[in-house]
């Protein structure tokens, strides 16, 4: 059932896109990677509408969240999830380059399930993310679907 | 001008002290005045009685003199009495008398002979009577016609004509003398209530050109204090938006050269690898340079906790978390009791984290090194900290650009680092209004010291 579930990753930046989905790769997750490149876009997908009308009903396994982000940023959808009765018990963890404390404040107040501050070094970003994504796609075991998303 | 350099204080303490000194003379003149009034009051009222007893004094000897005339002519009794009644009445004349002019030694000595005359009058009266008594009329017809004691009579009434003239001649002088004292007195009152009105002026506009110029200094400080904070305020978002956007490329160009690594790994030779991993080296470097970059400005903005450090306690911790770095080292270490001081406890422990860390990278070279730390002149007021070992020190020249940010005295093949951790010691010893310096000679090792307030205070 886990495996069906998609990983969703939000982030803006091509580079950093490629970088973790070849991260992602190695560990044979990455076909499972939903990519949004900003925060309307991660909306548009848990709400099912815009480009993602079509798609297959269910919530992420994960979502994977960019504080700095064109047009909603990060904490506004984290906001949004987690005001949502049908999107709450989706995890979401906040993997940004942002190590801020008031960043790390605001996201745990808001109720991000973890955060994670992007290594400058490849091979600590490379093991970060592969973990990310072999804990929260792989091992742990996401809520169960009982509620039908909206829209 | 001398009086310029009076702080604000000692000028308005200089002008009240004027009005009170200015207060007390007019106080002094003014009671002195009213005193010579009062008692002038009183003298006066001494010579209405005199001038009243003298009159009549006057009147009873001229009664005196006339009854016992008309006795010695009548042998009527009543004359006698009435005679007789002067008689009686004359020792309390002088005894008023003397009583009235106590202070006039003049007025004494014509008292003096006025009794007398009294006496010679009454006397050759009291003896004409006799006379009369004893041997009838015919005896003292001729006494009885020109008066026993006519003549006395006569130097009395001058008597007492000088003294009324000599005391209503005091009364007068007392007059103009009460009024120049009044005059004075009211002349004097206005000089001093306008004098003190200026000096109060002259008060009142130091005070409130004082309240003027601070009102606009605490404007100032607070404009300023706006100012600081809306630059702060920018400072925060740079650095947030460098500790955001900065990473990001350092990260790609670490990723992008480990991608290419991987890629070309069949064919990459030893000169390219060496590029490759000098490229990710850099990046990393650069990395580490943001994020010490970073702690360091947030070390100036951070609020400051105030609580006492145990600084034996921080050492301590310090060395336990060192124990890696500590592995495979010979260290003596000497360590003083010491003692707790007021601070943050955090930014304590990053000073003494940096400062021990120092000694033990810079005493890396030695086969034993020595580190001692310890306390010197402990006071009240302050207490300075030091840190000695026994490495490879720096040049005294170098000292100034000891605590700048990025600063560093030896090549990064020699010792690692990027040069922050001083300029975090001087930072947060600053915030703590400390100060710290450093001696050394050039590879005979280095002493760091750290002043800090025995009471806290953030900057």
């Amino acid at each position: 059932m886990t495996a069906a579930k998609p990983i969703l990753l939000a982030e803006d930046n091509p580079r950093d896109a490629e970088l973790a989905l070849a991260a992602m790769e190695a560990e044979h997750i990455s076909e499972k990677v939903v990519l949004c490149h900003d925060g309307a876009e991660v909306l548009d997908y848990l709400y099912c509408r815009g480009q993602f009308k079509s798609r297959l009903k269910g919530n992420p396994a994960v979502v994977f969240l960019d504080l700095k982000m064109p047009k909603v940023n990060g904490l506004e959808v984290l906001r949004t999830i987690k005001t949502d009765a049908n999107l709450r018990p989706i995890p979401v963890v906040m993997l940004t380059s942002s190590r801020e404390e008031r960043d790390l404040a605001e996201s745990y107040a808001l109720g991000a399930n973890a955060y994670v501050v992007k290594p400058v070094e490849f091979h600590k970003f490379l093991s970060a993310v592969k973990e990310l994504g072999t804990f929260w796609g792989v091992i742990n075991e996401p809520p169960p679907e009982n509620c039908r998303s909206t829209h | 001008m001398w009086f310029q350099r009076l702080t604000i204080e000692h000028r308005v303490l200089a002008g009240f002290s004027l009005v009170f000194v200015g207060i007390l003379i007019v106080s002094a003149v003014s009671y002195h005045n009213m005193n010579i009034l009062l008692m002038n009051r009183g003298l006066d009222g001494r010579s209405q009685d005199l001038i009243q007893l003298l009159n009549n004094v006057d009147v009873a000897m001229s009664e005196a003199e006339d009854t016992h005339r008309r006795y010695l002519v009548t042998g009527e009794a009543s004359y006698l009495e009435a005679y007789k009644r002067v008689v009686k009445q004359k020792p309390t004349f002088t005894a008023y008398l003397g009583d009235l002019i106590r202070e006039s030694p003049e007025q004494q000595q014509r008292v003096a002979l006025l009794d007398r005359m009294m006496d010679r009058q009454l006397n050759a009266e009291s003896k004409a009577i006799a006379q009369f008594q004893e041997g009838g009329f015919r005896a003292i017809k001729k006494i009885a016609f020109e008066g026993a004691g006519k003549r006395e009579l006569g130097v009395i009434h001058q008597i007492i004509a000088d003294m009324d003239v000599h005391e209503r001649q005091a009364v007068g002088r007392r007059v103009v003398e009460s009024a120049a004292g009044t005059k004075t007195t009211i002349v004097l009152l206005g000089i001093g209530a306008l004098l003190q009105l200026v000096l109060l002026a002259w008060v009142y506009y130091l005070i409130r050109h004082d309240i003027t110029e601070r009102r606009r200094v605490a404007g100032e400080l607070q404009r300023r204090g706006e100012l600081l904070e809306s630059a702060n305020k920018e400072l925060e978002a740079f650095s947030y938006s460098v500790s955001h956007d900065l990473r990001a490329p350092l990260r790609h160009i670490d990723g992008y050269a480990a991608l290419l690594r991987k890629a070309v790994e069949h064919s990459l030779n030893d000169k390219a690898a060496r590029y490759l991993q000098t490229i990710s080296d850099s990046a990393k470097q650069m990395g580490q340079l943001i994020d010490d970059l970073l702690v360091f400005s947030r070390m100036g903005r951070q609020e400051m906790l105030h609580t006492t450090v145990n600084l034996d306690q921080l050492i301590k911790n310090i060395l336990v978390d060192l124990r890696l770095d500590l592995q495979g080292r010979e260290i003596s270490w000497t360590i003083a009791v010491l003692p707790e001081v007021q601070g943050d406890p955090a930014m304590l422990r990053q000073v003494f984290m940096n400062l021990i860390a120092n000694a033990v990278k810079f005493t890396s070279t030695r086969p034993i090194a020595t580190i001692e730390i310890g306390v010197e002149h402990p006071s009240f007021t302050e207490i300075v900290l030091f840190i000695r070992d026994n490495g490879v020190g720096f040049d005294m020249q170098y000292a100034p650009k000891l605590f700048g940010v990025f600063q560093r005295l030896h090549r990064a093949d020699e010792f690692e680092g990027t040069g922050i951790g001083l300029a975090n010691v001087r930072r947060i010893v600053h915030r703590h209004g400390g100060r710290t310096w450093a001696e050394s000679v050039p590879d005979k090792g280095a002493t760091f010291y750290v002043l800090l307030p025995m009471r806290g205070r953030d900057s």
